[in-house]
């Protein structure tokens, strides 16, 4: 039963971040390609603004690897 | 690195003011700023008149332009001085041909248009090929050639509307044009025609325009002249061609020498309105690198015929203006350039990030990539955007990045052990030389974790050496303990998980705890929310471990794919479709995140931008199209 559980965490911590991230990026891309639009400079500064909420799903990641070697798999 | 730059004043007579100008536009060493206010010293030039010539000049560039972009005027370096009389010729002749090329056009735009008209009508005369001959000799019976929109309410409501006035006493014949339009072939009893006239128009049904040329004529005799219609088109087109060559030929090279002296011309009256005189004198300032500097006083000395004196000034007097910065690195890091260039110039004075960028830049992406297949391809990729990029051109960089991406990902995918995924391992028993990326997550993590630190804590050096330069002494200060409790931090770490000795714990925590107060003494009170910060950056890194291990799963799943179908040629084919496609997501998300490591974690601890670019005064040039 115990490795239900960890499994079920380790996939909450990946899957709760991946939406948030996918929400976060839905709101940017539109507001950064209406700027692009009108500043095709700002393109170094869309690159990271569309990067940053990465940042969640790879952590979730890393946090649901450590969850999973808790679990010995 | 930042070329230190020099800061230089030419003094001489006023009437060589003129000479010494041509000269620094021919060396293209000297970038031009206003000279220091010295009583006694006024603007060279009478604003108003200098403006109004200006203005004149510009005009003049700017018709030379559009001559350029027409196809008229060849740039070429300039042949001789825009000098009044000559650009009083030029801007005349400009001005003729400009008239000359309207009339061109214009003659071009209506046979363009009557080609066009001859096309229509022959996609509507094939339509009814064998109905038009026949029946356009009957006297007795009035014909229109009419085009319908396609809606089909179109073609019924002229149905019923015919029928209305005409009962069964018409013929409609109806054909689709390749257009899409729907043409139409009407015909009615001769004494019908005013009747049925007056419904077309009311219909509003466009009957099909005669093309120029054959107008007059009957449909059917139009019908024979179109073919000797559309060879005199061709010519006519041809004609223009001709005469446009003629022109280009004729003007193209002078127009396009006079472009460019114009352009040097205006330069010149920029150049100009940085100068400074006293009745006999005059004064011009600028910044140049400072190893060019003997060649400048040389260079005056050779060739301004007269007294010119080229003195340094003293760094007091321009300390905290901006000069304008070049960056210079070794051969090695000059493609990295193009990765810094993305981000503002850094300030005169501060540390240029390039060296660092290309020694970190292809680390991590090689750590992510990590095969040494993947490895090879990107760098025969690499290779074929070498060949096709010319020197100094941005894909000859992003070719030379690229190849060091690639190195970097072959190594590590030796490290790994890893040839397209698990494939090596298979078959040439290939093992890993530093650990299984696949199996052994912790290690991976832990190593890219340690190089955040080093990247991180670099960056904090640099960012204390950048703040003690700029004499900002108490954010240097805060810069290097924050470094410092990054240490720290680690030892005390590495102490607690007994991979240091034990006995290292106790010192370390103690060090910590003394040095933090001078943190949010040098740095305010925001200092521990900022370390808070400078950690999380650290744990940013991990975001190399979890590329690189989907990396390595996708490679191991797509080798999964071949003993998973029926048939093993489908397995393969799929493979490397798979392979394709995580090759193209494995150089593209250790890009974007490698850049983002740098422009945010690693930047964001020393960069300062706000340079200004070097722009010696020089000769125009026309603007570079984006060249591979």
């Amino acid at each position: 039963m115990e490795v239900v559980w960890i499994t079920l965490s380790a996939a909450l911590a990946i899957s709760v971040p991946a939406l948030a991230t996918g929400w976060a990026q839905s709101r940017i891309g539109p507001a950064i390609s209406a700027s692009l639009a009108e500043k095709p400079e700002l393109s170094t500064t869309a690159v990271l603004l569309v990067a940053i909420p990465e940042t969640m799903v790879i952590l979730g990641f890393v946090v649901a690897v450590l969850i999973m070697g808790r679990a010995g798999g | 690195m930042i070329l230190p730059m020099a800061r230089v004043r030419i003094l001489g007579p006023a009437k060589l003011l003129e000479p010494t100008l041509a000269t620094l536009q021919d060396l293209e060493l000297l970038h031009l700023a206003a000279p220091h206010e010295v009583p006694g010293l006024r603007p060279a030039l009478v604003a108003g008149r200098a403006e109004r010539e200006a203005r004149q000049y510009e005009r003049l560039a700017a018709e030379l332009d559009a001559l350029a972009a027409a196809g008229i005027a060849r740039i070429a370096p300039a042949a001789q001085p825009a000098d009044r009389p000559a650009a009083a010729r030029w801007a005349r002749l400009a001005r003729r041909v400009r008239r000359q090329v309207a009339s061109l056009d214009a003659e071009r735009a209506s046979l363009e248009q009557g080609r066009s008209e001859l096309a229509r009508y022959e996609a509507f005369a094939a339509a009814f090929a064998d109905l038009l001959p026949r029946l356009r000799a009957d006297g007795g019976v009035r014909t229109w050639d009419l085009l319908l929109r396609p809606e089909p309410a179109v073609l019924a409501g002229l149905r019923a509307a015919l029928g209305e006035v005409l009962g069964e006493g018409y013929e409609l014949v109806t054909a689709e044009l390749p257009t899409g339009e729907l043409a139409a072939v009407l015909l009615v009893p001769a004494r019908e025609a005013g009747r049925v006239e007056g419904l077309l128009l009311r219909a509003g049904v466009d009957e099909m325009p005669l093309p120029p040329g054959v107008e007059g004529h009957t449909p059917a005799e139009a019908l024979a002249g179109l073919g000797a219609r559309r060879a005199a088109l061709e010519r006519e087109l041809g004609g223009l061609d001709t005469r446009r060559a003629a022109l280009v030929r004729e003007h193209g090279l002078e127009l396009g020498q006079a472009r460019a002296a114009v352009g040097d011309r205006l330069m010149g009256m920029t150049a100009r309105r940085l100068a400074a005189e006293t009745p006999h004198t005059f004064v011009l300032e600028g910044w140049l690198p400072a190893d060019d500097r003997p060649r400048l006083a040389a260079q005056l000395a050779r060739r301004v015929p007269g007294p010119v004196v080229l003195e340094e000034v003293e760094r007091e007097e321009w300390e905290g203006e901006p000069a304008p910065v070049v960056l210079r690195n070794p051969r090695l890091f000059r493609p990295f350039e193009s990765l810094t260039a993305m981000m503002p110039l850094p300030a005169y004075g501060s540390i240029d990030a390039t060296p660092f960028v290309a020694v970190f830049f292809p680390m991590f992406f090689g750590l992510v990539l990590g095969d040494v297949g993947y490895g090879l391809v990107l760098a025969a990729i690499a290779l074929v955007l070498r060949r096709l990029g010319k020197p100094g051109t941005p894909l000859r960089s992003v070719s030379e990045v690229a190849g060091a991406c690639a190195a970097f990902s072959v190594a590590f995918g030796l490290a790994f052990g890893e040839l397209f995924g698990d494939l090596g391992r298979h078959l040439f028993g290939l093992h890993p030389l530093l650990f299984d990326r696949e199996e052994e997550l912790m290690s991976f993590l832990g190593l890219v974790l340690a190089l955040g630190i080093v990247h991180i804590v670099l960056g904090l050096v640099l960012g204390a050496v950048n703040a003690f330069r700029g004499h900002h002494r108490r954010h240097a200060l805060g810069s290097g303990v924050s470094a410092a409790m990054v240490v720290l931090l680690l030892v005390v770490l590495l102490a607690a998980f007994q991979v240091l000795p034990r006995s290292f714990f106790t010192p370390a925590v103690v060090v910590l705890l003394a040095v933090f107060p001078v943190l949010v003494v040098a740095e305010g009170i925001i200092a521990p929310l900022e370390f808070l910060s400078t950690l999380s950056n650290i744990l940013s890194y991990a975001r190399i471990m979890a590329l690189g291990t989907a990396s390595v799963m996708m490679a191991v799943v797509a080798n999964q794919l071949v003993g998973t179908f029926g048939s093993v040629t489908v397995g393969v084919l799929f493979a490397v479709l798979f392979h394709l496609v995580n090759f193209a997501i494995g150089v593209f998300a250790p890009t974007i995140h490698g850049l983002r490591l740098h422009y945010v974690e690693f930047f964001g601890k020393f960069y300062s931008p706000g340079g200004v670019p070097y722009r010696p005064f020089g000769h125009w040039r026309p603007p570079r199209p984006n060249a591979a």
